[in-house]
């Protein structure tokens, strides 16, 4: 069980009002709120430590180099990754995908290079950051674009998805989680699929990596890719995770500095991973905000978002979001009018809720819960795609986290039953 | 910090004891690696005075139970002799730190490190053998 009242403590923007009314904030789908820990750690960092990495010669620079290269070696642990070298830090989980499909174009990339009438195959789950990249990158390099469909149950057809897969499937990228349905994939499964046919693996861990414990071990993918502003670390910093075989083989993404190991006029060789892939200057300080990090010398502590959720246990986040998310759905299913979308089974969804208010717009009924205080998401939540095959304009999304609590879900859905009965037209 | 550990542990986590990497140490041992948590690794160094651990010191890579352990069997062997510092096992940490759950002891890795810290002073010091029996359950 967790502490509510502690952890709300720790998170300073829930003593907020909004109009006068106690912030509800039910959108963490879309982004998260940090706790102290975290923006502290910020604070640190530039306040401390502030160099740049890897090329400052001073004490500091070695000491930023530290912070963030263990700050690598904390998420690599996180999530069950062998080795450090493994995870790559990037903005978001949008430009791990943008990663992986330009990087798989080029001919560097060698044997792993996607070629003319290569086939990928994506889900009509998908959110936009997981189907707008291979779009694009198809149309550009003459490949094939497939896409799984959804039984009614708001689950994916795997037989119809199996159907896909064939020899020319060289990639298969799935969401763990749907961000809309909530609907959790069965990602090992999928993964043993693409695999059976020689296709590599990626994963969107978006909406799973914050919410529940996720061991690339024990999934088998090739890669995966979340975002840390959705798990109470700062916008702006996102982690790819990738085998070490496959980085080691791929094309730079990138090209700059920092990802290089020697330059001449005429052309350069390149860092060793992650570093390969990091160019530029990283945002050092949110990566260190994200992973947490110890300076050995004076044994002071810069608290991460992963230390935060490892010290609540991951397996306690998910038990408290079930049940969060159970009261939620029991709640809907007594409301007129409405349709709930994703799986029946709590033990199939993320902490996802998505419903449209017949004959209302999602964002109205949003409106309408923002003039009591309750922060919700509505339309089309990057999954355009997904709405159509639905046949609706969007939907209102409730996401709740670790720090709601059962009283501001019975709230929500007290002041939803009374938009839906007398507010709405 | 909101936390399902004890207050003590996420105390000894946030701010860890005797963290250092001492460039000069009588002895070091490592300990972690085992097959369940593979990430978690602790070094420990100390110095020996009058037969009693003077300063110890450790550098810890983990979760925060290894953190925060670490940090705790430093403390407890502050001061000990090396023969006490033997006995400071993963239950003895376990306790002083008011708990840890069941499937994260095996997180506890620096009484494996000091251990083999002391055996290799003793080595060092007295010619003892140092493959002395690995201490399992430490």
């Amino acid at each position: 069980m967790l502490d509510l009242t502690a952890i709300r403590a720790d998170f300073p923007i829930l003593q907020r009002t909004i109009r006068g009314k106690p912030l509800i904030y039910l959108d963490n789908a879309a982004t998260t709120q940090r706790p102290r820990s975290v923006l502290e750690t910020l604070q640190t960092f530039y306040t401390t430590y502030n160099a740049n990495i890897h090329r400052s010669p001073h004490l500091l620079g070695q000491e930023a180099t530290e912070l963030y290269e263990q700050a690598h070696a904390n998420v690599a642990r996180f999530i069950g990754a062998e080795d450090e070298r493994e995870i790559v830090f990037l903005r978001n989980t949008t430009e791990a995908v943008n990663l992986v499909g330009v990087s798989l174009l080029r001919p560097e990339s060698g044997p792993l290079q996607l070629r003319p009438g290569d086939e990928v195959v994506i889900t009509v789950m998908e959110h936009h950051s997981n189907l707008v990249p291979w779009q694009a990158l198809c149309r550009q390099a003459g490949l094939t674009l497939r896409v799984a469909d959804l039984r009614e149950d708001g689950t994916l057809d795997l037989e119809q998805f199996a159907a896909l897969l064939g020899p020319r499937t060289r990639l298969v990228a799935c969401t763990h989680v749907s961000n809309v349905l909530g609907t959790i994939n069965p990602v090992a499964e999928i993964g043993r699929m693409a695999h059976r046919v020689g296709a590599l693996f990626f994963v969107d861990g978006a909406q799973s990596v914050p919410h529940m414990p996720v061991s690339v071990r024990e999934i088998g993918c090739d890669f995966l890719a979340f975002s840390g502003h959705k798990m109470l670390a700062p916008m702006g910093i996102g982690v790819l995770y990738g085998r070490r075989e496959l980085l080691e083989q791929m094309s730079p993404f990138l090209y700059g500095g920092d990802m290089i190991a020697d330059v001449t006029l005429e052309g350069a060789t390149w860092n060793e991973l992650p570093w390969k892939f990091e160019a530029g200057t990283a945002d050092v300080a949110a990566g260190i905000a994200l992973g947490g990090a110890e300076d050995f010398r004076s044994g002071r502590r810069l608290l991460g978002a992963i230390d935060y959720l490892e010290a609540l246990g991951m397996e306690e986040v998910r038990a408290h979001e079930q049940a969060l998310l159970e009261r939620l759905l029991e709640g809907l299913k007594g409301m007129p009018r409405l349709h709930i979308y994703g799986p029946e089974e709590i033990e199939r969804r993320g902490a996802v809720v998505s419903f449209h208010v017949e004959g209302a717009n999602p964002y109205l009924v949003a409106q309408l819960l923002d003039d009591e205080g309750i922060a919700v998401r509505a339309g089309g939540h990057c999954a355009h795609p997904l709405a159509r095959r639905l046949g609706i304009p969007g939907t209102v999304r409730v996401s709740p986290y670790l720090y709601n609590t059962p009283e501001e879900i019975d709230q929500f859905l007290a002041v939803l039953e009374e938009i839906v009965r007398r507010r709405l037209p | 910090m909101s936390s399902r550990y004890t207050p003590t542990l996420i105390d000894h986590f946030t701010q860890p004891r005797h963290v250092g990497m001492p460039e000069e140490a009588d002895a070091s041992g490592q300990g972690g690696g085992g097959p369940l948590c593979p990430e978690d690794m602790a070094t420990v160094w100390i110095r020996v005075r009058d037969g009693r651990i003077a300063e110890i010191y450790h550098k810890t890579m983990g979760c925060p139970v290894a953190i925060a352990s670490s940090s705790m069997t430093c403390v407890l062997a502050q001061g000990k002799t090396l023969a006490e510092a033997l006995e400071i096992t993963r239950e003895r940490v376990i306790e002083a730190l008011g708990g840890v759950p069941e499937h994260k002891v095996d997180s506890i890795v620096a009484p494996e490190a000091l251990h083999r810290a002391v055996r290799a002073y003793l080595e060092k010091a007295q010619g003892l053998p140092t493959e002395a029996p690995s201490p399992s359950g430490a």
